[in-house]
């Protein structure tokens, strides 16, 4: 930009500007940065506040010309000679001579009364209007769009300039965390797409599959099985750490998920939790098999289990003697009743009239002691006799990736009919499960007591982050699945073939229906080492990130 | 009951301070032209406007007459101003003005106000 000045030196500064620069440097400069604004017809101009027109601080006048001083950030006119108020402030204010023009975004002297000039202010210029434009992907225009937008919001100045520290944050498609990448629909497999783009992204799976811990070469040649779900899962998560960003079609992961449920090889709409559950069960029972766990009755060392595997804790007591039977449930995934919309349910608590439409209130609901009804009569061990009994359920042992389903698909036997359950439900992004523990559910009943009733536990991390969520719109028989990821702390919307930015209200305005967290030590790790994955083990079938679209 | 003496009254308002702060009507529709964005486009219209009618250029020979006259290390930018703008603002083509004030007015009677 400078190419064209080479017949002309720098003007020589003006006495006050030397003085002003070994006195402050480029400190107002830097200060005033954010001040400037680029107007829709790309000007550059100096704006202090969004609600007040500038007024000069002698004066409160708006007309003539308007500097600002790099000093005191005061507003002065200057609509004659005789009435310069810019000269005035120099002549009150030792060192208060350089200011800028408001209009223009040029430097002026006030005892010289003359433009000045300084390459290290117009560069702070063009800094700020390089930087504004690079903020969108398709050049001056759209960035000129975002700005009179904005203008129209009527920020106050610190929100503005926040407003615009986000935008800067954000980037190019390019660098979006590596494994983002479309998976095209193959025929209603939205709610396959959506489920995948949740395993892709879970912690322990990508760990597994990344650092080659199932290798199609060797699997090969163990087994004659010619179908293996986990190789082709193995297949999938090659192409989307590939690095390349074109939509990817998972037909062949398709084909052999067809081969192994019969019953769902069509191209009808399946429900995603169903999915997530039957491809658990399908990676457990080959990966499961193999290895001697199962023969020393320890837990399984599947990825499936390793990751999702938690036990349910069920205490049954009986209402007329106390006596209280528990059972131990091996789970996959959390079952949550959304009961605010349902008003046949009869709580123990009899608060039904209390809105439950966050994660935790649905939460408090599933841990809350339960009546069973005259039909489910509890054969109780001690009086031995059938009596009405008490449920509570509760947590005792966490997985790693934990999974909530939200019931949103009631079916009501009495009417005969099933309906979805329309409503928004609030989330944590945090999540503390403490709580929910089984320690912690019979402490509670015993009252507060200093005494450790499940040792074991004490030493297990309950923080838990949420790093994806499958939404659900549409109808019971009809719908659409879409995944929000939650990676580095930016919401990622994968709509099948379409990866997108988008804010947290665009998640909590959609409805969710899986919520998927992980354990937090897991999720910070993931945000710091996702950038240096060791790219090694795999070289031969990764291709460099530099060539993604 | 003794009547209690007001020590922390605030200082009587400044007559003038109450004029200030009531903005005249002139001010009130510059505010909302800054705050629509009506202002900026007006200035554009009205820099084109100017470029086409020549009078751009004609200010530009004036100045370069004057800073002939007086010298190029002898001339600041406050002079140039202040002897120009009379003679700019005396040399605006009546259409230009007549659109401009046509354009105000549809803006002070529209409905977006």
């Amino acid at each position: 930009m400078y190419s064209s000045n080479d017949l002309y030196t720098n003007p020589k500064p003006c006495k006050h500007l030397a003085e002003y620069k070994v006195k402050n440097g480029m400190c107002g400069y830097n200060l005033i940065q954010d001040c400037f604004r680029t107007t829709p017809y790309g000007r550059t101009t100096l704006e202090m506040s969004k609600l007040e027109i500038p007024r000069c601080s002698v004066c409160s006048g708006c007309q003539g010309r308007l500097y600002m001083c790099l000093i005191c950030s005061s507003v002065f006119c200057c609509l004659s000679p005789e009435s310069n108020h810019a000269l005035l402030h120099s002549q009150s204010q030792d060192g208060h001579e350089i200011l800028v023009n408001m209009e223009r975004a040029e430097l002026y002297c006030s005892v010289c009364c003359d433009q000045v000039y300084d390459p290290d202010f117009d560069k702070a210029v063009m800094c700020k209007l390089i930087k504004g434009f690079s903020r969108s992907e398709n050049g001056v225009e759209e960035s000129e769009m975002r700005l009179s937008k904005r203008r129209r919001l009527s920020f106050g100045m610190d929100l503005d300039s926040k407003n615009m520290k986000r935008l800067f944050i954000r980037k190019s498609k390019s660098c979006f965390p590596l494994g983002l990448r479309g998976l095209n629909n193959l025929g209603n497999t939205c709610f396959m797409n959506s489920v995948l783009q949740v395993l892709l992204h879970a912690p322990p799976l990508r760990n597994y599959f990344l650092s080659d811990r199932h290798n199609r070469e060797i699997c090969r040649k163990m087994s004659t099985d010619r179908l293996c779900l986990p190789c082709d899962i193995d297949l999938i998560f090659s192409a989307v750490f590939s690095g390349d960003r074109t939509p990817y079609s998972p037909t062949q992961f398709l084909y052999s998920w067809w081969q192994h449920s019969e019953n769902h090889a069509t191209y009808e709409q399946q429900d995603a939790h169903e999915f997530f559950i039957s491809m658990l069960d399908k990676i457990h029972d080959k990966e499961g098999k193999a290895s001697l766990a199962i023969k020393d009755n320890r837990d399984c060392q599947c990825i499936a289990h390793r990751a999702f595997y938690g036990l349910l804790r069920s205490d049954v007591t009986c209402a007329s003697c106390g006596f209280t039977s528990t059972t131990h449930d091996p789970c996959m995934d959390v079952s949550l009743d959304l009961s605010a919309c349902n008003s046949s349910r009869k709580d123990f608590a009899s608060k039904s009239s209390k809105p439950n439409e966050s994660l935790v209130g649905c939460l408090d609901l599933f841990t809350r002691p339960e009546k069973l009804g005259s039909d489910q009569k509890l054969y109780c061990e001690n009086c031995h006799e059938k009596q009405d009994a008490l449920k509570q359920m509760s947590i005792k042992k966490l997985p790693l990736v934990l999974c909530f389903h939200i019931k949103r698909f009631e079916h009501s036997p009495t009417r005969k009919m099933s309906r979805k359950i329309d409503c928004h439900m609030q989330f944590p992004l945090s999540l503390d499960m403490k709580p929910y523990l089984s320690s912690s559910i019979v402490r509670k009943r015993y009252g507060n007591r200093i005494f450790s009733f499940d040792s074991d536990e004490s030493d297990v991390s309950t923080e838990f982050e949420i790093f994806a969520v499958v939404t659900h719109s549409g109808m019971l028989e009809s719908g659409h699945y879409v995944t929000y990821l939650h990676l580095r702390n930016q919401w990622y919307k994968c709509d099948d073939a379409w990866i997108t930015e988008v804010d947290e209200e665009a998640v909590r305005a959609s409805q969710c229906y899986l919520i998927y967290y992980v354990q937090k030590m897991l999720y910070h790790k993931s945000c710091e080492d996702f950038s240096c994955q060791p790219m090694s083990l795999r070289a031969d079938t990764f291709v460099p990130i530099t060539g993604c679209c | 009951m003794t009547r209690r003496h007001s020590v922390n009254r605030p200082p009587t308002p400044d007559t003038r301070d109450e004029q200030e702060n009531e903005p005249t009507l002139k001010e009130i529709i510059n505010i909302k032209l800054i705050e629509s964005g009506e202002k900026e486009r007006l200035m554009e219209l009205l820099r084109e406007r100017l470029v086409e009618s020549g009078w751009k250029d004609e200010m530009k020979a004036l100045c370069r007459e004057y800073i002939k006259k007086k010298g190029r290390n002898n001339i600041t930018i406050d002079d140039l101003v202040h002897v120009i703008t009379p003679k700019g603002r005396a040399s605006i083509p009546d259409p230009i003005k007549a659109e401009l004030l046509q354009r105000i007015r549809t803006f002070l009677v529209s409905p977006t106000l």
